[in-house]
């Protein structure tokens, strides 16, 4: 049963109109242009245990993503596919709000956006990820640890979801005379996108790209988009709010604005180039 | 499966903007303080509504508004593969988005310290269920009396085969290039659940996302009709092919 | 006197624009007039009514509501009175300021399961409703069946200056006594009391129709017709039957005498 009660941050009324002012002015409370994103720094291969990590660093928010990859059953409807399967925990660790548990809703809903956006945007070939059509394929498990929050959890795990990814390496298996039989040798996944996820939030009459804890605090609703390759591949509104038909296309132009910029900060971070461009 | 056929006609026959038949009943689980029966093309689904009510547990009572609960659940039978009656992590999301889907159009601060329950069931489902659900749920929520702003419609646009399609069911759902759920407060004209997934260049969105818009518009004529027809005459069901 | 006009709305419909006030279940957006609630829109000059057809009945200071006692504790009496919150009738107010626990046992006085008629004396949406049976006519109800109809409909029951409800009265020989909360209490001969529960629900069912005075006028006159045969006796206004055990004695009465078309 999901429950609009929800335990966050409050901001008074003062601070708001404070906050509000300041935007009226093009400025946000930590010196940012409304459309700004905070310094986002991106770490690859943080977790030796893991086949391919990455933590990410979006101002004060702090993702550590790891990849498993494992050998699996396909999914029935898609017998000569790989699998891929994104999970998400805000720890407690995170924040003074989050609870352990299960997998809460926003947790959910923070893992099936990122998994969308991965997914519809084809970033991995899935079908290359199948040792045996029908009966073995590769599962790729990506679980992402929310260590900090301090707002806009949607694009933090998704670019370390991507690094992750990118970063990945695993030993493949063949089928050696009916036997399956692990490879020496270690193998990136076949990439073939970088989908970058941005992620505006609606306050009063304003757009703000990259929100912190205390501006979605205050904030109506979000939308996000998934764009890859200049398309999108992903959308979801969220929050108690609503947008106009204008402004939902405004948030789409904003973010494919935004995404070549942090499309090229992820492929340098993870040494990915661009095909046709040098590294 | 060929989804779209050279006449340009979709499998169930349709042209490509074109709806599924749309029948809502109003008033119809006595036990409920407001209610909704939804058929839209295959899809069978409830909306129910219980409150304003006393919150439980006390302590996630807002002071100043009433707190929204809204369940989306999926029968065993609704599917083919039988769906494990446990909540999903899909209908779990689903949940959420609808809550938030209807959120904008209800003036909670009517009722403070009180819960609204939603709670829809699909007993039969055939693509586009959770715009079905929140089209039956506002409907539900009118006919309890609560007081709202607006009420809420809901149509997925799509693509399969590189066209543009309306309003899709469960194999253009499955097989199809993409999904764009919209729901929209049509007197607001505000958009309160939006979703997508596929591949859609800034131009096809925005062709997608007016041809929903527009759908909406004509959903609301057959919601607002069998809100209203339900003090007419009893509550006999309003059908309408759009 | 301005034109009245009706119209069914649903959530945001709009009304009406211009130098419009929106006076109940309407709300406006610059100078344009939306509905609130489903119900009738009824303009009177520049206010904008709209009379809602469905909805929980919310407490107002002084309404007259009937409540069954759902539980007793050692200082109060909790009473289901039809809204989202259960109502609190306080030991203090029934026996006084003296009151303590050891001498003074609740239950003696009101039941769990008893129906009591009480004023509503407080309720500001932070705290839950808080009643009183200080006055004429309130405590413990008359022996008679509940009927519950929605409060919305309580209006149109009890009629321009309680005319319906003194129709339904006569016709069935029964005292009626109406709560705002929409719980009524009909007390007489079983077959009268038969009779005012289906007029009461049959109000409730067209209470938005035109005419109804008349149709229920009908309705009645018929069925006596049919009960021509019954003795006379069954045909006499109350009077002829008190109730067996009460330390007031409620009557029948709308609390207020307005327009049938008066909203909640």
């Amino acid at each position: 049963m999901s429950t609009s009660y929800r335990k966050a941050l409050f901001v008074d009324n003062l601070r708001r109109e404070q906050m509000l002012e300041e935007y009226s002015r093009g400025r946000r409370a930590d010196g940012r242009g409304l459309s700004e994103y905070r310094e986002l720094k991106i770490q690859p291969g943080t977790m030796i245990k893991a086949n391919g990590s990455a933590t990410v660093d979006l101002g004060f928010t702090r993702v550590v993503a790891g990849v498993k990859v494992s050998v699996g059953t396909p999914f029935p409807d898609t017998p000569d596919e790989g699998i891929i399967m994104v999970g998400a925990e805000v720890l407690p660790i995170a924040s003074a709000y989050a609870e352990p548990g299960p997998p809460d809703e926003d947790s959910i809903e923070l893992a099936r956006v990122v998994d969308r956006g991965v997914r519809e945007s084809h970033m991995i070939d899935l079908s290359q990820m199948v040792i045996e059509a029908g009966k073995k394929v590769y599962s790729i498990f990506v679980d992402v640890a929310i260590v900090n929050v301090d707002g806009n959890l949607l694009d933090a795990t998704s670019y370390a979801v991507v690094a992750a990814l990118v970063n990945t390496k695993f030993k493949k298996m063949t089928l050696k005379e009916d036997q399956v039989v692990e490879l020496e040798e270690l193998s990136p996944l076949p990439i073939q996108a970088i989908p970058v996820s941005i992620t505006t939030s609606k306050v009063g009459d304003f757009l703000l790209s990259d929100a912190t804890t205390e501006e979605e605090a205050i904030q109506e609703a979000r939308l996000t988009f998934a764009i890859s390759d200049g398309k999108a591949c992903a959308a979801q509104k969220g929050g108690q709010g609503s947008f106009s038909p204008e402004q939902v296309l405004k948030v789409l132009d904003l973010a494919m604005m935004k995404s070549p910029e942090i499309e090229a900060k992820i492929r340098e971070a993870v040494g990915f180039a661009k095909e046709g461009s040098s590294p | 499966m060929n989804l779209i056929d050279e006449n340009g006609l979709r499998i169930d026959g349709r042209k490509l903007d074109e709806l599924r038949p749309v029948k809502i009943e109003v008033g119809v689980l006595k036990n409920a303080d407001g209610s909704a029966y939804i058929e839209w093309g295959k899809n069978k689904i409830f909306a129910a509504v219980h409150g304003p009510k006393e919150c439980h547990p006390k302590h996630i009572a807002m002071a100043d508004r009433a707190v929204l609960k809204c369940r989306y659940h999926m029968a065993p039978f609704s599917v083919p593969d039988r769906k494990a009656p446990a909540p999903s992590r899909r209908e779990i999301e689903l949940s959420k988005v609808i809550r938030e889907a209807l959120t904008p159009a209800l003036i909670l601060e009517e009722y403070p310290r009180t819960a609204i329950e939603i709670y829809v069931e699909i007993l039969t489902s055939d693509g586009g269920s959770r715009a079905a659900s929140i089209t039956a749920a506002a409907a539900a929520l009118a006919d309890a009396g609560i007081t709202m702003r607006d009420m809420v419609v809901s149509v997925a646009a799509g693509k399969a085969q590189d066209k543009l399609i309306l309003d899709l069911c469960d194999e253009e759902d499955k097989e199809g290039q993409v999904d764009l759920p919209v729901a929209y407060m049509p007197n607001m004209d505000q958009v309160t659940l939006l979703q997508m997934d596929g591949h859609l260049t800034r131009e096809e969105f925005e062709t997608a996302f007016n041809m929903a818009k527009e759908a909406c518009k004509k959903v609301y004529q057959i919601q607002r009709e069998a809100v209203i027809s339900r003090y007419f005459g009893g509550s006999t069901p309003k059908s309408k092919e759009a | 006197m301005s034109k009245v006009e009706r119209k069914y709305v649903v959530p945001g419909d709009f009304i009406a624009e211009g130098d419009f006030v929106p006076v109940s279940n309407a709300y406006s957006i610059g100078n344009k007039v939306y509905a609130m609630r489903v119900g009738l829109c009824e303009l009177e000059g520049n206010k904008v009514k709209v009379i809602p057809l469905s909805g929980p009945y919310v407490p107002k200071p002084d309404d007259v509501v009937v409540g069954v006692v759902t539980d007793v504790s050692a200082f109060a009496w909790t009473v289901d009175i039809n809204s989202f919150f259960p109502a609190f009738l306080p030991a203090s107010g029934v026996y006084g300021r003296r009151f303590t626990p050891e001498k003074d046992d609740l239950r003696s006085k009101f039941d769990v399961g008893d129906t009591i008629i009480a004023l509503v004396a407080a309720f500001d949406r932070s705290k839950d409703p808080m009643l009183s049976v200080s006055g004429p006519r309130l405590g413990l109800a008359p022996r008679g069946d509940v009927v519950k109809i929605e409060p919305v409909k309580v209006p149109r029951l009890i009629g321009r200056r309680g005319s319906m409800s003194k129709m339904i009265e006569e016709a069935s020989g029964c005292k009626i006594i109406i709560g705002q909360n929409g719980y009524i209490i009909v007390s007489g001969p079983p077959e009268g009391a038969a009779l005012a529960a289906e007029a009461i629900h049959m109000v409730e069912d067209l209470a938005h129709t035109s005419g109804l005075t008349e149709r229920i006028e009908k309705f009645l006159a018929e069925r006596l017709g049919l009960t021509e045969a019954a003795p006379a006796a069954e045909r006499e206004p109350v009077a002829a039957s008190p109730p067996a055990d009460t330390s007031s004695e409620p009557s029948a009465d709308a609390p207020n005498e307005e327009d049938s078309t008066e909203e909640n």
